[in-house]
């Protein structure tokens, strides 16, 4: 590593104005749209392109990292204070984040979630500066076998996620799983469960689902409880007095930021597996690891800071293959690499040798984004917090409004916003019978991959499952996600014991 | 209590209807194509999600057939009543069947009437269902809310946004 150079990019892009006002421009823009429902990162990296074309390469790349790296974090903005994730990276951030804002502690998970989105950011950034061709090298080993047991490993996730009932939430996943396969299987166009209703040839889109489940599903029983009379809190009146964590809590979340941070970058740097699997295998891995694990899911920092590191840590990994090998790492790293092909770079190993001023100047403008996304965070903690004091007469509807709209406005498509009201009874209906609702959103991300690649694997190897036990890395993963089902279901019969132990003592007195 | 009115009844009763759903499914795929010489037709995937699926329904029925007609302890969760779903008993489910009545006007009239119109009155419904009473306010927020909405995304996201009857007001944003 030429380590004068490295110092001089990140000198030359740290004190370039142009540069700070376009990173900090599209962290504005990319926290505003990952805030939305339905608007995800890539849509505002797609959206803004266009601007960045009078511009030199690299306030151009810093606006769309910025947009990349705000639309992260924005994502977590809903999902925390209105149970509708903007992004579907930030889906695992609800499963902590709503109910610490249903606790009165909104502001402290915003604030949670913008420190570990920039943690995980910067963790991301810092692997990819230094061990970005040794990352790359692991990444480029995954063929079906890997890809098909990386999904086996995040399906194994589950049962963490699932809840008091392991049977229910596993109920779930099949049925997340099942979704998935509706509409052309993807290898032969063979139609599945589509009853000759064309809309559903292309299966159900991710985005409306996803809202459906989670906010319309929450407006109708948010509606109900009011009118029952069971609704406890009409606002929150929760007062803000810092925009970052203080001491005690970072003490208590960096291990999760530190590994979720890791695993976000490592699964990142996976293309074609990005930040909706590395959420969710963080916060089980996460969870799996605690002392506490029965905490998880009823509204804790750990949770947040767990997901959110992993979140942004993709950014930083996802940006490795596109580097060193051409590859992009997820759909934003797709449109930036059409970014850098409109500037004439073409990434690749030999951009390592022949712009290799380029390469560091992206890892700084990466680092430049991460920061201009915290101060923006910081600049709208304070007003993203003031939603949740919003009357929830009010907030009801508007949710509702919002939602669908966010449903229609990915495809441009009515029949989605169909969807998106059938799974917000689904999702009701679920809520009410205490059926998780996250297994059914991380099968639905890993259904197709998991299906895909287990007919590659089967149709190269001539019908032979059996060769994967040939494959070292696959094994692995397949190791680790019996271990991780094992543990969890340990975990989870500690946790229904401790409980129950608890719930009888609270008799006896 | 009665036992039909505990968790581990309504926990009876879906693992019933889901092992409909899931016998219904499972027949369905008998109906997809068949591929000749493919090691895993497009029928293999699903049916063993359904397999996974009446696998551990059959582990919930169990589990609640034997706690319904053998003995519950009494602070097992499931022995805690279960949620009401009569529309009928219970106004706050009406006011559930209500909103999801709502969702499909919406869906429904989104591209006769327009984004801007349908949510505004179902916006003012839904406020006016919950017990908000305040007229100017219900009015303002109705309107407001999807016209600032429909704004935002129209010409910041250039996502096209039906208007229909309001077409006239696109019309006149356009001009300006």
């Amino acid at each position: 590593m030429d380590w004068s150079l490295l110092f001089q990019s990140y000198g030359a892009i740290f004190t370039s104005l142009q540069v700070i006002l376009m990173a900090l421009l599209g962290a504005t823009g990319g926290v505003l749209l990952g805030a939305v429902p339905g608007m995800t990162a890539t849509m505002g990296v797609a959206l803004l392109i266009p601007f960045s074309f009078g511009m030199d390469l690299i306030p151009s790349i810093a606006l769309l990292l910025g947009i990349y790296c705000g639309g992260m974090y924005g994502g977590s903005i809903s999902a925390i204070l209105i149970h509708a994730p903007g992004t579907p990276s930030a889906a695992a951030t609800l499963l902590d984040g709503y109910p610490m804002c249903q606790k009165g502690q909104a502001g402290k998970a915003l604030s949670v979630a913008l420190f570990s989105s920039f943690c995980g950011g910067v963790l991301g950034a810092l692997i990819m500066t230094f061990l970005s061709p040794m990352v790359a090298k692991v990444a480029m080993k995954f063929t079906s076998a890997e890809m098909l047991m990386l999904a086996v490993f995040g399906l194994s996730v589950i049962v963490s996620i699932s809840g008091k009932s392991i049977s229910k939430g596993l109920i779930a996943a099949f049925f997340g799983l099942l979704l998935a396969t509706v509409g052309q299987d993807p290898t032969y166009g063979a139609k599945r469960f589509v009853f000759s209703f064309r809309p559903l040839l292309s299966g159900f889109s991710f985005i409306p689902v996803l809202i459906g489940l989670f906010a319309v599903s929450e407006v109708i029983a948010g509606v109900e409880r009011i009118v029952a009379g069971d609704e406890k809190q009409e606002s929150s009146h929760e007062k803000l007095t810092r925009v970052l964590p203080d001491g005690k809590t970072i003490k208590t979340i960096w291990p999760n930021i530190l590994f979720g941070g890791i695993i976000g970058t490592f699964i990142g740097a996976i293309p074609g597996a990005g930040g909706d699997i590395a959420v969710f295998v963080s916060y089980g891995f996460n969870k799996s690891f605690s002392r506490h694990p029965e905490k998880w899911g009823t509204g804790i920092p750990n949770g947040v800071a767990a997901t959110e590191s992993a979140n942004n840590g993709c950014s930083g990994g996802a940006m490795i293959p596109l580097l060193s090998l051409g590859v992009p790492g997820d759909a934003v790293t797709a449109v930036l690499l059409g970014a850098f092909i409109m500037k004439g770079i073409q990434p690749g190993p030999m951009m390592y040798v022949n712009e290799l001023p380029t390469v560091y100047k992206v890892f700084a403008a990466l680092m430049l984004a991460n920061i201009a996304m915290l101060a923006v965070g910081c600049v709208g903690v304070r007003f993203f917090a003031k939603i949740v004091s919003v009357e929830k007469k009010m907030l009801y509807p508007i949710i509702l409004i919002v939602s669908l709209l966010g449903a229609f406005a990915i495809n441009k498509n009515v029949f989605d916003i169909g969807v998106c009201v059938l799974f917000g009874v689904v999702g009701y209906l679920m809520n009410k019978f205490e059926f998780p609702l996250s297994p059914i959103l991380l099968a639905l991300i890993l259904g197709p991959m998991c299906e895909q690649n287990l007919v590659r694997f089967v149709d190269v190897n001539n019908g032979n499952f059996l060769e994967i036990l040939h494959r070292p890395i696959a094994m692995g993963f397949f190791i680790v996600s019996v271990a991780t089902i094992i543990f969890s279901i340990y975990n989870q019969n500690k946790i229904n014991k401790r409980e129950a132990a608890a719930a009888q003592a609270e008799k006896a007195e | 209590m009665k036992k039909t009115q505990t968790k581990a009844f309504s926990n009876l009763v879906c693992a019933i209807i889901l092992l409909i759903f899931e016998g219904w499914a499972y027949y369905e795929t008998y109906s997809f194509k068949v591929q000749k010489k493919a090691y895993v037709q497009p029928a293999t995937f699903p049916r063993v999600m359904l397999i996974g699926m009446i696998v551990f329904t059959l582990i919930l029925l169990i589990q609640s057939l034997i706690k319904v007609f053998g003995t519950m302890k009494e602070n097992d969760p499931d022995n805690s009543p279960a949620p009401p779903i009569n529309p009928f008993t219970n106004k706050g489910v009406l006011a559930a069947l209500f909103v999801v009545l709502l969702c499909c006007c919406f869906t429904f009239f989104f591209e006769k009437l327009g984004y801007v119109l349908i949510s505004a009155i179902i916006c003012a419904i839904i406020m006016w269902m919950v017990g908000k009473r305040d007229i100017l306010v219900i009015l303002l927020v109705s309107i407001l809310v999807p016209l600032v909405l429909w704004f935002v995304f129209y010409k910041l996201l250039t996502v096209n946004i039906p208007m229909g009857v309001l077409q006239p007001l696109r019309d006149l944003v356009d001009k300006i």
